[in-house]
Parts: structure tokens; C-alpha cells; sequence
């Protein structure tokens, strides 16, 4: 078993063993090194590794077991094609494979598929976890009611517009870039895939923590003179820079 | 149309009970057929609060599981009228509350109820989630205190999330009620200021009830607080009522007592 950030704050676990119970007992292991990174962060299982074998695991328990753990299972991609319609119904997204760079521009006709089946895992999740996505075709989700502590939207393959605020406690995410017109008070993490050409936009920056394609920081006091003023933050090479949003 | 309204925080102790009765009484004085439910079940305060602990013969529970007609195990208040009580069981725990169960028992209240008041227990657990599930609109308790009012904002994402309005694609309307306000200590800096409290939450508050020994003195004697018309707290929960009814009442009880200086002293 191996897990990886993937350059973005998406987890990939690479399944390489059928063996479920040893899998989760290091999951857990990992799990433990760095809570706070972990808890509630989205993972996504990656079945490359076990080929045709994949067909033996118990991906309805795996995600239970996921649940438990304390992560968000998003999808699972690189699995053979005959198990979809079963991986589905045990309450799994199928996704594409992750090519960071083309990820924005990309449009085929699995992703509608992987859309709807998003936001069915959404359905299931525990109260703390709503991931949502845009509408089929439409590259942008816009929330428009607050995101409250202990709350996760995410916008997959998609900018996200928040008319409201986000609440300290609360975690927005998309795989493109992202606007908060209310007060910014939780985590934002923008190109959660990899973009590194993602930026974040808001009206009142008062953020936790701040990512943009993996790489990030946590805001306090000293770190910008702009809290609670418009802000914009762009990736300059590994560095994140926060400017004023008006000039 | 009947309205079911949820009381809810997330924290424990910060006022719900109190609010739910004091609140219950206020709608039934003002006319309205109300009944007020409590969803603490394994706990009962409400039936104490509300000075009907020894009339309680069936509960919740046992409307639920069939072994009582709803009619039988409302009782009726005996202060004010219009005004029934729906009590918790003692003896059960949480996961007697269905929410096939739950739905029931409020369609049935529905058809003769103007306002159906559900006291929800702390927690964001299973009884939390039944007591706001149903609910058309919701008071969301609040301290002057960050832990209070984080927990309010959690409350408030699950009540938007998780509810049956919201798996319908309807919002619960939301009221932000501050309890247990102390203007002095919030001048002294130990306490969050009400702004603060409305600006963190962003939602439309329905009243601050101040820090109050009349409270716990209804409590004691079984009287809502709403009932005593000389105490502050009660005639902050009298606002609360006619806010909601739809009337514009401004706030009091907001300030510090205007401490008379050395001047006023002299001259007034
Ligand atoms: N305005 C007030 N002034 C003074 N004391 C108050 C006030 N409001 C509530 N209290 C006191 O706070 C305590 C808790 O109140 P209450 O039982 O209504 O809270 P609750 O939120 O229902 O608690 P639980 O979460 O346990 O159900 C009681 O002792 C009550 O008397
Ligand atoms: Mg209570």
C-alpha cells in the first residue's frame, strides 16, 4: 500500500494488496502520523496497481472502512471498466484518470457520467462532508448559501463562485479557481488536481488555510497585511502570493 | 398552514428547554394552537420546565410505537390555553425516535396545530438530527461564547444540508436567538458582543434574552419564564414571540445599565 499527496490536497491511495484489513490497519497508521492533514480530506483509490484483480475486493466495505477512518472517499479510477455499474452502486464515483494539465479543458462523455455519480456520493456522506458538483456541461458551481463549519463543497472539474460566506471550520475546494464574495473564514484550496494556474479571489480574506495545487499555508495574523480586505492568491513557482484585489 | 419550528445549537445547556417553553407559551397566549415536543429523549426536562412532570402518563415513544394514541399522551397545558406538551421518555435512549416514527406523529399534530415547537437535545447526533429534519423554520440557540456559536454554524450547515427541506430543494428559514446575554460582561470583554455573534453567523436575529435569575426561578417552579411579566428575560421572550409573528419591536436589555458618574451623581 502507498499513499500520496499527488500534488494537490486529493489524496490517491494506490491499492496493492487484496487484503483489506491490512490496508486499513496501515491507513490508519498514516492516518495517525498526521491527523489533522487527514482528517476529513478526500481520497481517491487507485486501482492500477491489482489490474484484473481488483474485481475481488469489496469496494461497498473499503469505503465503509474509508468513512470510518475519518476520509471522504471521492472515486476510484484505473479500475477495470466491466466493474462500473457495481462500483456505483456500492456508492462510488468512476473517475478519469488525473492528467493535471489538461484537466480544465477536458470534455468527454465520461464526464457527465462521473457528475452524476458525484453527487450521489454526496447523498451518502456523513453530515459533515457535502461535496457538490457543478451541472453537466457547465464548468462552474455556484454555492449561494453559507458554508457552515464542518462542511466540504467541492467542485469537481469545475471553477466554484460562494455568494455568501464560508465559515471558520469549513472547507471549499475545486479543481479550477475560486471566488467568495462573503467573508473567506475557512480552508480554501483551489486546483485541487494539480492546477497549478488556479487562483483564489475573495472580498474578505480571513481564511484558515489557503492551497493552491497542493502547495499551502496557513494564515494568521502575521502573515498578510490583508486580512479581511479583497485579496487574490496566485502559485508563483512553489510560492503562494496573496495581493490586493483592488488597486 | 402549520408550521413545524426546530430549537436547536448544537451546544448543550445554552438555553433550548428554556426557549422552547417560553416560547410555546408565548405563540398559544397570543392565539395560536401550539404544541411543543420534546426530542431529549432518555433526559425529560421539558415536562419539569413546564410544571406538567406529574401528569405525564404516555410519551413520544410510546405514540410511536403504537402504544398510545397521540390524543392520550398530549397533555393539555393547564395555565394557557391553546398550549399541549408532547414529553420525552425517561426510559428509552434515542434510537427509539424513527424517522418514519417522528413524521407520523407530526403529520397528525399538523392537521390540528397551528405551530408545532420541537425542544431538540444537544448534540449533532441522532436525536438532534430527528428533532430538525422535519422543521419548516429553526431558532438557533446561542451563548456569547466562540465554542456556542461554532456550534450554532455547524447546526445551522446540517439543518441546510441534511433536512428534509433541504433534500427537497427548499431552505429552512433560520433565526439566530442570543440567551444568556450579559451586557457587562461583554463590555468587559469576557463575552462576544451581539454584533460579533450576527456578523460570524450571518443570520437574522430574533432576539437576545438576557442573563436572568428569574430563569432558573420559573424553572424551579414550573412556570415558563414568559409568564413572568416582571422579569427582563420574560419580556425578551415576549418580543421574540410578536417578532416572529411578524410584528417590529426593537431590542432592549442590549446595554449596560448606565452606571451614574460622579457628575450625574452631583447633579441628577
Ligand atoms: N437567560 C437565562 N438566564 C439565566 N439562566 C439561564 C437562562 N437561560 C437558560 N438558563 C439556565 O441554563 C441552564 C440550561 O438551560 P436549558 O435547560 O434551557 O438549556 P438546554 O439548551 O435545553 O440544555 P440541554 O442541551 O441540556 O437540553 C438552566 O439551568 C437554565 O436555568
Ligand atoms: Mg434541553
Amino acid at each position: 500500500m502507498k499513499l500520496k499527496g499527488e500534488m494537490s490536497m486529493l489524496n490517491v491511495l494506490h491499492v496493492q494488496e487484496l487484503d483489506l484489513e491490512k490496508l486499513c490497519a496501515e491507513l490508519e497508521q498514516k492516518r495517525d502520523e498526521a491527523p489533522q492533514f487527514f482528517m476529513k480530506s478526500p481520497i481517491i483509490v487507485d486501482c492500477a496497481d491489482l489490474g484484473d484483480a481488483a474485481e475481488q475486493l469489496d469496494f461497498s466495505l473499503l469505503r465503509q472502512k474509508l468513512l470510518e477512518l475519518g476520509f471522504i472517499p471521492v472515486g476510484i479510477r484505473n479500475n477495470p471498466v466491466e466493474m462500473n455499474a457495481r462500483l456505483v452502486d456500492a456508492g462510488w464515483a468512476i473517475m478519469r484518470e488525473s492528467r493535471p494539465s489538461t484537466a480544465s479543458t477536458e470534455v468527454s462523455g465520461d464526464v457527465s457520467a462521473e457528475t452524476n455519480q458525484q453527487a450521489e456520493v454526496a447523498q451518502q456522506d456523513e453530515p459533515q462532508a457535502a461535496p457538490q458538483v457543478a451541472p453537466v456541461g457547465i464548468k462552474s458551481l455556484t454555492i449561494d448559501r453559507p458554508v457552515r463549519s464542518g462542511q466540504q463543497v467541492y467542485a469537481a472539474d469545475a471553477d466554484m463562485t460562494v455568494l455568501a460566506q464560508t465559515s471558520a471550520g469549513s472547507e471549499i475546494m475545486a479543481d479550477g479557481s475560486i471566488h467568495v464574495y462573503g467573508p473567506l473564514r475557512g480552508r480554501v484550496l483551489a486546483g485541487a488536481r494539480g492546477n497549478e494556474q488556479a487562483r483564489i479571489f475573495c472580498q474578505s480574506l480571513q481564511a484558515e488555510l489557503i492551497a493552491i495545487a497542493g502547495r499551502y499555508q496557513l494564515l494568521d495574523e502575521s502573515d498578510t497585511e490583508l486580512k479581511g480586505k479583497p485579496a487574490m492568491i496566485r502559485l508563483d513557482g512553489e510560492k503562494l502570493i496573496i495581493e490586493p484585489l483592488a488597486h | 398552514m402549520s408550521k413545524v419550528i426546530v430549537v436547536t445549537s448544537g451546544k448543550g445547556g445554552v438555553g433550548k428547554t428554556t426557549s422552547s417553553a417560553a416560547f410555546a407559551a408565548g405563540l398559544a397566549a397570543k392565539g395560536h394552537k401550539t404544541a411543543v415536543i420534546d426530542f431529549d429523549v432518555g433526559l425529560r426536562n421539558l415536562d419539569l420546565i413546564m410544571g406538567v412532570e406529574r401528569r405525564v402518563v404516555y410519551d413520544f415513544v410510546n405514540v410511536i410505537n403504537g402504544e398510545a394514541t397521540l390524543k392520550q399522551a398530549l397533555i393539555k397545558d393547564k395555565r394557557v390555553d391553546n398550549l399541549y406538551i408532547l414529553p420525552a421518555s425517561q426510559t428509552r435512549d434515542k434510537d427509539a425516535l424513527s424517522k418514519e416514527g417522528v413524521e407520523s406523529v407530526i403529520n397528525e399534530l399538523k392537521k390540528e396545530f397551528d405551530f408545532i415547537v420541537c425542544d431538540s437535545p444537544a448534540g449533532i447526533e441522532k436525536g438532534a438530527f430527528m428533532a430538525l429534519y422535519f422543521a419548516d423554520e429553526a431558532i438557533i440557540v446561542t451563548n456569547p461564547e466562540v465554542s456556542s456559536v461554532r456550534d450554532s454554524d455547524r447546526i445551522l450547515g446540517i439543518l441546510q444540508s441534511r433536512s428534509k427541506a433541504a433534500e427537497d430543494g427548499k431552505t429552512v428559514k433560520e433565526h439566530l436567538l442570543i440567551t444568556r446575554y450579559s451586557p457587562d460582561r461583554v463590555e468587559g470583554g469576557d463575552m462576544l458582543g451581539m454584533d460579533d455573534i450576527v456578523e460570524i453567523l450571518s443570520v437574522p436575529l430574533i432576539g437576545v434574552i438576557p442573563e436572568s435569575g428569574s430563569v432558573l426561578q420559573a424553572s424551579n417552579s414550573g412556570n415558563p419564564v414568559i409568564m413572568d411579566k416582571d422579569s427582563e428575560a420574560g419580556q425578551a421572550y415576549q418580543d421574540v414571540v410578536a417578532r416572529f409573528l411578524g410584528e417590529e419591536v426593537p431590542l432592549r436589555f442590549i446595554d449596560v445599565e448606565p452606571k451614574k458618574g460622579f457628575f450625574q451623581k452631583l447633579f441628577g
